[in-house]
């Protein structure tokens, strides 16, 4: 297309560019500037002077991050507690969807789907402030429970090695039952007259899950995990920071690389070196979504991003 | 038709886990509740319970004399409410742009909006651009403008203007109506489910955002919200600031079960909203899986 032709388009229909300028704008000036912001992360920046008036420092602000065990830790804290996430989230979404779809008696199931949809859409902050109100405290509730159990009660916030475990238990508290209805979707969806014929040949309804309704779901399942899996270098800052906040006893197994930004920015204002580690996220980020993406695109085109 | 004992299983095994699933999902809930019912003296010695012990509505009181709450809420509604309307403006327009067959740019501006998916320039150069450039520290602005176009929330509204029928748009047009008057009497008014669902995602990210508060904001009578709750959760002590000085506290103020009162006074319009947040929802979901 010439570039006559659509100035041509354009005088033709002024108000359709005019309805996406705001937009284009806001785009611009909240994402794209940002960008440029990049910089940033080689120069030893000083807010007076600004980014452009900044000196340049090549990439030692890269080093630091490099060069000790930091980028090690939080680079494995991320990967692992997403990869906890997508597993627990995923099963137990695709578990619900199963048995939400063996259940015929309409007010049990509408129910129940209210119930296990609702914690979707706590905050954050609400929800670290139940964590903190149940496991923290003098007496911990939930310690409460374990000893009634005959289990010696625990001082939570000491026991990081935990915290993965517990941050999952969360995620699936807040996360499998949105899930689990983007499943019961495609689940409705399948065909009736297969589950006809089975029944015909006598198969139980057990059967009938196992070899029909899991194989048909199979390829939304991997679409929804190979999208997640693209954005495994991104950290749930919100999630982490809501609930484990400034408690460095925990930062061993629960510091992922956004919530570590955060703290060389606002805590050590250490600028330009926030700025690399965050570039090196974005730019990790990036090729992993292109990926991922390409996987998906030979898979089933249909469910490509782009 | 005969059920199998193997089915009977089925079914008993069904409600059984998903029963279970739901009152994992809701006890939180009930302890909330109840702890922000229950006596702090009770709370401190033994935790919180599904059934509040010695009831007393101790923290309501409080929080109803307490001018910082009632405060920090009309901040809340405030920026909830300017958001929703300006991300509904602002992102139909751009999505309707978009999805219209006769904008020429249309492919080169989707992919412009999409690229900010796949990448950003990451928190340091933003937190620059907010408060050391459009110096917007402490001010709600910088609440509000920064999430008013969600890339995920204007294609959702594009999946929907495509299927708009074209001779709508072409009967208009023949009846001399301009471009204008085709989007505003024509398109917007069959695309009230959609601006519905969109509305309501953006009303809940605006009422559940905290990020933008935690970069952006330091002086406390300007805290939503969120805020209030956040800062409660990183020092015990923040309670205390929501009682209002002539509340009569006698010995000890009651900030375990104030926490929970002001969770519980944060997530209500979420909770008394439910029935229309869950139903726009799962519209929203199946639109958007179709082909975002």
């Amino acid at each position: 297309m010439g570039g006559k032709t659509w100035m041509r388009g354009i005088g033709r229909y002024p108000f359709l560019y005019l309805l996406a300028l705001p937009g284009v704008l806001f785009v611009f000036l909240f994402s794209y500037v940002p960008m440029y912001g990049i910089l940033i992360a080689f120069k030893e920046f000083n807010i007076r002077k600004g980014v452009l008036g900044s000196p340049w420092v090549g990439f030692s602000n890269f080093e630091f991050f490099f060069t000790t065990d930091k980028l090690l830790l939080v680079l494995r804290n991320t990967v692992f507690l997403n990869l906890l996430f997508i597993a627990a989230t995923t099963c137990c979404a695709v578990l619900l969807a199963l048995l939400l779809n063996e259940i015929r008696v309409k007010w049990f199931k509408r129910t129940a789907q209210s119930l296990i949809f609702l914690p979707y859409f706590m905050s954050w902050v609400v929800i670290g402030m139940l964590v903190q109100s149940f496991l923290g405290g003098m007496h911990p509730t939930v310690d409460g429970w374990l000893e009634s159990l005959g289990i010696a009660p625990l001082n939570w916030y000491y026991e990081a090695h935990l915290w993965p475990w517990i941050l999952t238990l969360i995620r699936v508290w807040q996360g499998a039952g949105y899930m689990s209805i983007i499943f019961l979707a495609a689940v409705t969806s399948f065909p009736d007259e297969i589950y006809e014929a089975a029944r015909i040949d006598g198969a139980s309804r057990f059967q009938m899950m196992r070899r029909i309704t899991v194989p048909l779901l199979v390829p939304t399942i991997s679409i929804l995990t190979i999208l997640a899996i693209g954005k495994i270098f991104n950290g749930d800052f919100a999630m982490i920071y809501a609930i484990v906040g400034d408690n460095s006893m925990l930062y061993p197994t629960t510091d992922v690389i956004d919530t570590y930004v955060f703290r060389s920015m606002r805590v050590l204002n250490d600028f330009g070196m926030a700025a690399a580690v965050g570039l090196f996220q974005s730019v990790m980020g990036f090729i992993f979504v292109v990926a991922v993406n390409a996987l998906v695109k030979r898979y089933s085109q249909d469910s490509a991003l782009f | 038709m005969i059920a199998t004992k193997s089915d009977r299983m089925m079914t008993a095994f069904s409600w059984g886990f998903i029963t279970l699933f739901a009152a994992f999902c809701l006890i939180p809930f009930l302890l909330m509740v109840s702890g922000s019912l229950t006596d702090e003296q009770i709370l401190i010695n033994e935790g919180y319970s599904l059934l509040p012990k010695g009831l007393n509505f101790e923290a309501y009181r409080i929080l109803l004399q307490s001018g910082a709450l009632l405060r920090s809420y009309g901040i809340t509604l405030f920026i909830t409410a300017t958001g929703t309307v300006l991300g509904l403006l602002v992102s139909a327009s751009l999505a309707y742009s978009i999805a219209n067959r006769r904008n020429r740019l249309r492919h080169a501006i989707s992919f412009y909006v999409y690229f900010t998916m796949l990448f950003n320039g990451g928190m340091v150069p933003f937190y620059i651009l907010i408060s050391n450039w459009l110096k917007l520290s402490d001010t709600l602005a910088a609440l509000i403008l920064p999430l008013a176009v969600q890339p995920f929330l204007v294609f959702l509204m594009v999946s929907f203007f495509r299927t708009v029928p074209e001779e709508l748009e072409e009967a208009g047009r023949i009846d001399g109506a301009g471009e204008v008057r085709i989007f505003v009497q024509l398109v917007l008014p069959i695309s009230k489910p959609i601006l519905a669902t969109v509305g309501l995602f953006y009303a809940l990210i605006y009422w559940n955002d905290w990020f933008m508060g935690i970069l952006f904001l330091s002086e406390e009578n300007k805290f939503p919200l969120q805020m209030i709750l956040r800062r409660m959760v990183s020092n015990l002590e923040a309670a205390k600031n929501l009682i209002p000085s002539g509340a009569g506290i006698a010995l000890q103020a009651p900030t375990y079960q104030i926490r929970m009162a002001t969770t519980l006074v944060t997530i209500g319009p979420i909770v008394l909203l439910y029935p229309v947040l869950q139903r726009y929802f799962v519209k929203g979901l199946t639109i958007g899986s179709v082909k975002g």
